[in-house]
């Protein structure tokens, strides 16, 4: 009873931190409850107040969502009714519906979170439950705990390799037969919207965002921009990605090598899948390339996703940009930073072109005396105006809407982008690994003949900001645990190891697929693997585990001879049966010699040396290093011994020949 | 329904196998096995899981899974193999009076380096029996067969079955072995003793075990009465002796069936039983005579099995194949 509780209250507590609080305090009084009534000091609960309590708390459970069905609602309820089932149990059934209840509990917790830390857990309860099912096969007292646990131990260990291989080759179907969950594990990361301060508040966080991981060529430092949300809409204070209506994009034109890498999203409720600036188009039919070269997905990403991308990071544009595009690329809300579009306007006098322009304002950034902060002082509503000319204090989301608002109101088209800069590399898993902390916000502006071109005026004011991580330059910006663990050495190691390990895990058996499967198939030497191969191996995996289990297994029942002198004895007895003449029971090797040279003289030459050899062994004055060598030896001879079925001349051999 | 299939199956095994001849091993081809209640509510409970895992495509849940299903089929080999190698090395059925309980004695061993879980024999119609057998070593077990009438009971589909190690599959296999339980009749009657010359029922003489003469101790054999046992001497760390007496001096009885005439014939044979009981136990020598033959004069446990044998084999034909023990 003991097991199947532990079992049960084990499952549920995989779940903890995603039932309420009372469903658990329910199970923690009907567990102690229970043990009580085992130990004969509470009477079982009566049947009346058992229904009463199923009926409220089923009730509690549909008022808390509105719902019996889905893995969150379902959890709860099993939590719930095994609680109860506890109350009642008694006998072996009772106690197997509680187990499968536990490993349902279990199955939920690998629906619900699959991350690589959980693994023991899972493990050990599995475990707990398989034993907690030996204990109550067994029932009743005089099984030693110890036994039991290393039995269920051992059996899973052999359950293994079949879990491997049907894990490796069943065919994974599509999955998604009904809802699936919404997981709300997911992160804030990037918003559709960029105010003063909004980035700060992600630069803070060492959470990561995504990895990336280059098949070939990797981009230098500075070409390492991961496109987000483009923002075309200022209200003067907020810059947001707007309702504005689609425009043509004038055609790229592709300049230099192409990278090709592959990105594992880390699930962040938005639909936004990063990649290089600038990627060549969707990888996925559900995720809709848009005008300004953004991957948008139809859903959140809430589970982890891979996608493979191809960007280049140069590229060209002759066309000149559709005077509705140029309209919306160029506006500013009226009456607002007034004070901007005057110095605009003054720079802009004394430009001759839209380029001198540009780097008119880029000097004004470099010379002006601006810092870079995490925690710059709040600004007031025209933003621009206050930041440019009063406080001088920013980063990256300050910058690039000041700079892209000067280049509005010198009447060049610009926009904002948002996404991640930089990268950390991770040696030991070979990808980068890019965090919230990298969250980075530019501008990109049109110039006539070249088209869009990327300027970052973060660069201008703190260039080391993209060649080190927040940490080398803002150490206060992120909190002291944080920074603990990520500026000692030893300690960076390990972390890497350890999100090497996590990524490898996410990658090769997380995202586990169907193309991978095949992709080891193709590994293991068969060409042009598909379905049938697939089952194939499976069917031979099968098998070939069955005929092992089969034989390992089989093995340890019969009577086995203690010593290898013994089993080698037993293999010369067992030969000499096949040919014919079996030793009795009660016959010494001397006698059964003697019975040979009698009844079958073709065998004795042989037989006869090999059974007076195992008596001096067995019975005469040999030991030490000489007996094991001897032994050896001897095991050798009845390995390489063949005898004859029939002796040459019986009557059964004769009549068959006629 | 079940109880018929199982006779069916049982005898479809039976014209399969063949009768046995003691030992009796548990090898490959005798071993049956099918789930359980719980192996198929498993198998249901791993099937949701599947589906679940698939709808999911979670990965962990998938392999999870496979593992219990694995874990499953290495169960359903450990349970064929609990049972498998063990050997029936004795059966002996104890006879009892009618309307008592015999006993159906099962020496098991177990010649393998593994310890075997609830080894379970089981008739139908009674309770089962169950033991656990260490590595290398023999276990006994020991079915209770209730009795109504005196005679001779076959005892038919005897199994030997197992459900450990997880409880999800049941190994058994049939023992076809020509076991019977002599039942005695009854040992009951009003009439005293007869007399030593056997002719005046009710005549004034007791002998009693304290009236006969002290011979000595000797090794216990099979078949000896517990209430011989010099419990005294054992107790002190001497072997299982047994006290022996000079019957010499005792009066002998001679029982007669014809001698009965009031009675009918199961009540004769009652009378009988209830007698020879009451002679062995006071150490008298003591002959019987029934219409098929005599039982010359003479004492002990084995003289006391003979007598009441052939008090409740009276009138039945000598091998009379009766059904399991039907109730």
């Amino acid at each position: 009873m003991l097991w199947t509780i532990a079992a049960f209250v084990a499952g549920a507590l995989l779940n903890v931190d995603r039932i309420p609080l009372w469903a658990t305090a329910v199970l923690i009084a009907c567990a102690a409850w229970q043990l009580s009534v085992a130990a004969h000091k509470l009477p079982a609960l009566p049947k009346p107040a058992q229904l009463i309590l199923t009926f409220v708390l089923v009730t509690c459970v549909v008022a808390t969502f509105h719902t019996l069905n889905g893995l969150p609602a379902g959890t709860v309820l099993l939590v719930v009714m095994g609680s109860i089932k506890l109350l009642e149990t008694r006998g072996r059934r009772d106690r197997y519906i509680v187990i499968g209840a536990a490993l349902f509990l279990l199955l939920a917790a690998c629906l619900d979170r699959q991350a690589l830390a959980r693994l023991p857990l899972y493990l050990g309860d599995a475990l707990l439950c398989c034993t907690a099912l030996l204990v109550s096969a067994y029932g009743g007292a005089g099984l030693e705990i110890r036994v039991a646990a290393k039995l269920a131990a051992r059996s899973l260990l052999l359950a293994l390799p079949l879990a491997l291989v049907f894990f490796l080759f069943f065919p994974r179907l599509p999955g998604g037969f009904w809802a699936l969950p919404a997981n709300d594990d997911a992160i804030t990361g990037l918003g559709e919207s960029m105010s003063p301060g909004s980035i700060s508040q992600l630069t803070a966080s060492y959470d990561p965002a995504f990895r990336v991981r280059f098949a070939g060529a990797i981009p230098p430092p500075q070409e390492r921009y991961w496109r987000g949300p483009v923002l075309h809409d200022f209200d003067g204070y907020t810059w947001r990605r707007g309702v504005v209506e689609a425009y043509r994009q004038p055609a790229l034109r592709y300049l230099g090598e192409p990278f090709r890498y592959s990105v594992t999203l880390v699930p962040d409720a938005n639909r936004w899948w990063f990649t290089l600036d600038t990627v060549v188009g969707s990888p996925d039919k559900h995720v809709f390339f848009s005008y300004d070269y953004d991957l948008i997905a139809r859903e959140p990403v809430t589970q982890l996703t891979t996608y493979d991308a191809l960007s280049y990071t140069h590229t060209e544009s002759s066309e000149p940009l559709s005077n509705f595009a140029r309209k919306i690329e160029s506006a500013l809300p009226p009456n607002r930073n007034p004070r901007t579009r005057e110095l605009a306007a003054r720079l802009r006098e004394r430009a001759a072109a839209d380029p001198d322009f540009v780097r008119a304002v880029i000097d004004f950034f470099r010379t002006g005396g601006f810092q870079y902060s995490l925690t710059p002082p709040m600004l007031d509503l025209d933003s621009v105006d206050d930041f440019l000319f009063h406080t001088r204090e920013g980063f990256c989301g300050h910058y690039a809407s000041a700079f892209v608002a000067l280049m509005r109101a010198g009447g060049v088209p610009a926009r904002v982008v948002t996404g991640y800069q930089g990268g950390e590399w991770n040696p030991i898993g070979g990808y980068f690994l890019i965090r919230q902390s990298d969250a980075h916000a530019w501008a990109e502006i049109w110039i006539e003949g070249r088209g869009w071109r990327r300027v970052d005026p973060t660069a201008i004011v703190a260039p080391e900001r993209l060649s080190r991580g927040i940490l080398d330059i803002l150490p206060n910006a992120v909190s002291g645990r944080t920074r603990l663990l990520y500026t000692t050495p030893l300690l960076v190691h390990l972390l890497q190891g350890w999100d090497a390990l996590n990524t490898a895990w996410n990658e090769r058996i997380v995202k586990f697929d169907v193309n991978m499967q095949l992709g080891i198939l193709e590994r293991l030497g068969v060409r042009s693997a598909d379905w049938t191969a697939l089952v194939a191996a499976l069917a031979s995996g099968l098998i070939g585990w069955l005929a092992w289990i089969a034989w390992h297994i089989g093995r340890s029942a019969g009577p086995r001879p203690a010593d290898r002198l013994a089993r080698a004895y037993a293999r010369l007895c067992r030969k000499l049966a096949r040919a014919g003449i079996a030793r009795d029971a009660h016959e010494g090797p001397l006698d059964y010699a003697a019975r040979i040279v009698r009844r079958r003289p073709d065998l004795a030459p042989r037989a006869q040396p090999l059974l007076a050899r195992y008596a001096h062994l067995r019975y005469g004055p040999v030991g030490g290093e000489v007996a094991a060598a001897a032994t050896a030896a001897f095991e050798r001879m009845v390995l390489r011994l063949h005898v004859a079925r029939r002796p040459r001349s019986t009557p059964l051999r004769r009549s068959k020949s006629l | 329904m079940k109880r018929f299939l199982r006779a069916r199956i049982a005898s479809w095994a039976r014209r399969r196998q063949g009768a046995d001849v003691l030992p009796v091993t548990m090898h490959y081809r005798r071993i049956y096995i099918l789930p359980t209640r719980a192996g198929w509510g498993f198998a249901f409970l791993l099937f949701c899981m599947f589906v679940a895992g698939l709808n999911y495509s979670n990965s962990t849940a998938l392999f999870l899974t496979f593992w219990l299903a694995g874990f499953v089929l290495v169960g359903l080999h450990r349970c064929h193999r609990n049972l498998l190698g063990i050997a029936l090395q004795g059966a002996t059925a104890v006879p009892t009076f009618a309307g008592g309980a015999g006993e159906l004695e099962l020496t098991l061993e177990n010649p393998a380096p593994l310890m075997r879980l609830r080894i379970e024999a089981d008739l139908p119609g009674v309770a089962p029996s169950v033991t656990d057998i260490a590595p290398r070593c023999a276990a006994r077990l020991s079915l209770a067969l209730p009795t109504t009438v005196r005679g001779r009971l076959l005892i038919d589909g005897l199994r030997l079955t197992t459900a450990l190690p997880f409880g999800l599959f049941r190994a058994w296999t049939w023992v076809y072995l020509p076991l019977e339980l002599i039942v005695y009749p009854r040992a009951r009657g009003f009439l005293p003793l007869p007399t030593v010359a056997g002719v005046t029922p009710g005549a004034k003489t007791r002998g009693g075990s304290g009236g006969d003469e002290w011979l000595g101790l000797r090794a216990f054999r099979d078949g000896d009465s517990p209430h011989q046992v010099a419990w005294k001497a054992y107790a002190r760390g001497a072997p299982l002796l047994v006290k022996e007496y000079c019957a010499a001096a005792a009066p002998e009885r001679y029982f007669d069936f014809e001698r009965l005439p009031n009675l009918d014939t199961e009540r004769r044979l009652e009378q009988l039983a209830a007698w020879i009981v009451d002679a062995e136990n006071r150490g008298e020598r003591y002959a019987l005579t029934l219409p098929g033959g005599k039982l010359a004069l003479d004492r002990g446990a084995q003289h006391r099995h003979r007598c009441l044998s052939a008090l409740a084999l009276h009138g039945l034909a000598p091998a009379r194949r009766a059904a399991a023990i039907a109730r």
